[in-house]
């Protein structure tokens, strides 16, 4: 006796069908493609190794509809989310929609295009490598995101082009009456020896439910480098499922910071693929969560080739019920020989219910290589809120201190001056949150 | 200034008493040396003046300037001017020496009602202070003792208490693991800020920290009590005879239990 077992989909827990609006053929064949792998693909359970940690629950306990049905607000004044440094240089989506009344892209080098998708779908660029990177076997969330997305941002530098002006790609979300998906989307295509900073930030503007499944690609060509940040303060009770990747030619460096504040669920997979010699990347993440949310990175580094040197620093601070699941994989291919890689994942644990799960994974086939991985889960320790006490500093305020300094390697990772300034409030809140 | 009376404590939660009786005085503008062997007590007491949680006074008081300060936490014994030299200073990366000083400072200031430094009185007043240790200007943007050398880290200590200015110190085994040049720059600087409204209180195990900074009263602990108290003289009995024949001498006049 055969039985079938027939397994949910993402589709399962979307209100009605997935259906292509884009204009664009490319974009239609792309969406095409996700519908064909949502469909095939089940949805994944606990018995999945890659999510084995992980609470689905604030997924497959809803419905998520299109935009249009969900009644949302309008997005009103959102000036106070823009960056001094990016005045003239922001793309902004409203719960995944171009808003180019609130986007202000001028002054750029010649050549430099920081415009939507859609207006540049006929893009040589934008025809050869959209949807191309995105490499995530056995995925329901990156198909979803191609299958749904109609629009977002392009990025392109040309050839030995500097953007001095960090690009802002700011995705805010409003409150609506029904739980509803956004699929953002970002190409980046960086030309030989261009240079270029990405602030990407998701902002949930209420406490509403919503399913935000971003997908990035960067296609980094020979000696090109970015310093992409992603700043990730969605609503409390978002869910955010994240695909950022990149794929490196020779000499390119890549160098990605991910800041998880917000979300109820937060998955974050960014891959970062060495696609020739003499690369080098990070992949560094910072993570301040408390209440039930839950943050879990997987990420990939993938070397292939020889020469490569690469780094990711996960920092994690948890409180209350929150937790946090960190698995790094370092792959290195058989004859990338010479790669200097490097991996630490530090968690800073400040209650009794809170939980940390992490996993280094390395998988060597080359024989000439230098990887390093570690792992510390601690508390803050009662000598060092002592030491700071007794130099007069209150318990709350010597507590915040010591996090605040946790916190801050990471945060000066981010090379423009009011993103750490936005950050660094954004600890001590986070700090003073934990005395309530 | 200050008085312990019959002071009892213990390990929070543990049974095992520590201290067990001390009795001390400290008048303003004094120097009191606190000698004994490895195990007496002797930087529990200081722990447990400067109000650590992991100590807990189960029996006595302790007074300063008239108050009892026993149930008090160690921030507000920092406000009313009580300081403690650690013995192992804590490291603390990513917070600079500046920002932690400034912050205990105003603090400070705020709870006594005097006026606030900004950051640039502060800055004028914390470069001042360095001259106390011979330390250099970018001792002040490193990271709080993170990758001091020993030296340094005692140093940080007496610099922290110059900026902050006490009105009585512990000294927990300033002298331990300095060299012979750090010891001097260390005990010039105590010697500098010791004067005749504030009171230090030295911790050792050796008589050579009292070689460079001469106290008026020397006390020796042992089994969680101070059991002999005299002036200098006594610190160069312990330096001759050590530990053991003290020990003796008191068996011997019934004085020790």
């Amino acid at each position: 006796m055969s039985e079938v077992i027939q397994r949910d989909t993402m589709l399962s827990y979307i209100t009605g069908s997935v259906e292509s609006s884009a204009e664009s053929v490319a974009i239609r064949a792309i969406n095409e493609r996700g519908r064909e792998d949502l469909e095939k693909t089940p949805f994944p359970t606990r018995k999945d190794e890659d999510w084995r940690f992980v609470d689905l629950k604030s997924i497959t306990k809803s419905q998520f509809c299109k935009l249009e049905e969900a009644n949302a607000a309008d997005v009103g004044d959102i000036s106070e989310h823009y960056l001094p440094e990016a005045m003239n240089c922001r793309l902004v989506f409203v719960n995944g929609v171009y808003n180019e009344e609130l986007s202000s892209v001028e002054d750029l080098p010649n050549n430099v295009i920081v415009g939507n998708l859609a207006a540049n779908a006929d893009n040589n660029s934008v025809k050869e490598h959209l949807g191309t990177i995105t490499n995530y076997d056995d995925d329901v969330f990156a198909p979803f995101n191609d299958a749904a997305f109609t629009d977002g941002a392009f990025i392109y530098v040309p050839e030995e082009t500097v953007v001095r002006t960090p690009i802002h790609i700011l995705n805010v979300f409003t409150d609506a009456e029904k739980a509803f998906y956004a699929t953002p989307r970002l190409l980046y295509v960086g030309e030989m020896f261009s240079k270029s900073t990405i602030i990407e930030e998701h902002i949930g503007l209420a406490d509403n439910q919503y399913l935000n499944v971003p997908v990035t690609e960067f296609k980094m060509f020979t000696g090109s480098n970015v310093h992409h940040a992603r700043i990730q303060r969605d609503s409390k009770n978002a869910s955010h499922v994240s695909r950022p990747i990149a794929i490196l030619d020779k000499n390119a460096e890549y160098h990605s910071y991910t800041i998880c504040l917000g979300a109820k669920l937060f998955r974050n997979d960014p891959r970062v693929i060495q696609n020739a010699e003499e690369v080098n990347f990070t992949v560094d993440g910072l993570v301040l969560i408390d209440g039930n949310q839950i943050a879990d990175t997987h990420s990939i580094m993938d070397h292939r080739f020889a020469h490569a040197g690469s780094h990711q620093l996960h920092k994690v601070v948890v409180n209350d019920s929150a937790h946090s699941v960190f698995n790094g994989k370092i792959f290195v291919a058989k004859d990338a020989q010479k790669i200097d890689s490097f991996q630490e994942n530090r968690n800073l644990l400040l209650s009794e219910n809170g939980k940390v799960n992490t996993k280094p994974q390395l998988e060597i086939f080359a024989d000439d290589v230098l990887c390093s991985h570690g792992a510390t889960i601690g508390q803050l320790q009662d000598e060092e809120v002592f030491y700071l006490q007794s130099r007069g500093l209150t318990e709350q305020k010597s507590r915040e201190l010591l996090v605040y300094a946790f916190a801050l390697e990471s945060v000066e990772s981010m090379e423009v001056e009011s993103v750490e300034k936005l950050l660094l409030s954004e600890v001590i809140e986070y700090t003073n949150r934990d005395n309530k | 200034m200050l008085e312990i009376k019959n002071l009892h404590a213990s390990v929070e939660g543990e049974d095992i008493e520590i201290l067990k009786g001390v009795n001390l005085k400290v008048n303003a503008g004094e120097i009191h040396a606190i000698m004994g062997p490895n195990g007496s007590g002797k930087s529990t007491l200081a722990k447990v003046v400067s109000g650590h949680p992991e100590y807990e006074v189960t029996q006595g008081e302790i007074l300063f300037n008239g108050e009892d300060i026993t149930e008090l936490d160690a921030d507000e014994r920092a406000h009313m001017g009580l300081f403690l030299a650690f013995q192992y200073p804590v490291e603390v990366p990513g917070i600079t020496n500046k920002t932690l000083l400034r912050e205990a400072y105003n603090t400070i200031a705020r709870a006594n009602d005097r006026e606030e430094l900004d950051p640039l009185e502060f800055e004028d007043y914390i470069t001042e202070k360095l001259d106390v240790i011979e330390m250099k200007d970018q001792f002040l943007s490193r990271s709080i003792n993170t990758g001091f050398s020993g030296g340094e880290k005692k140093k940080n200590e007496i610099f922290q208490m110059a900026v902050l200015n006490p009105v009585l110190s512990f000294l927990d085994e300033t002298d331990s693991g300095l060299d012979i040049d750090a010891l001097k720059v260390v005990s010039d600087g105590v010697n500098k800020i010791a004067n005749s409204e504030n009171a230090i209180v030295m911790i050792t195990h050796y008589q050579r920290l009292l070689n460079y900074i001469k106290p008026d009263h020397v006390h020796v602990m042992m089994a969680g009590k101070l059991i002999k108290s005299g002036g200098f003289e006594l610190a160069e009995e312990l330096e001759a005879n050590g530990y053991d024949a003290l020990e003796k001498e008191l068996v011997l006049n019934g004085e020790a239990q």
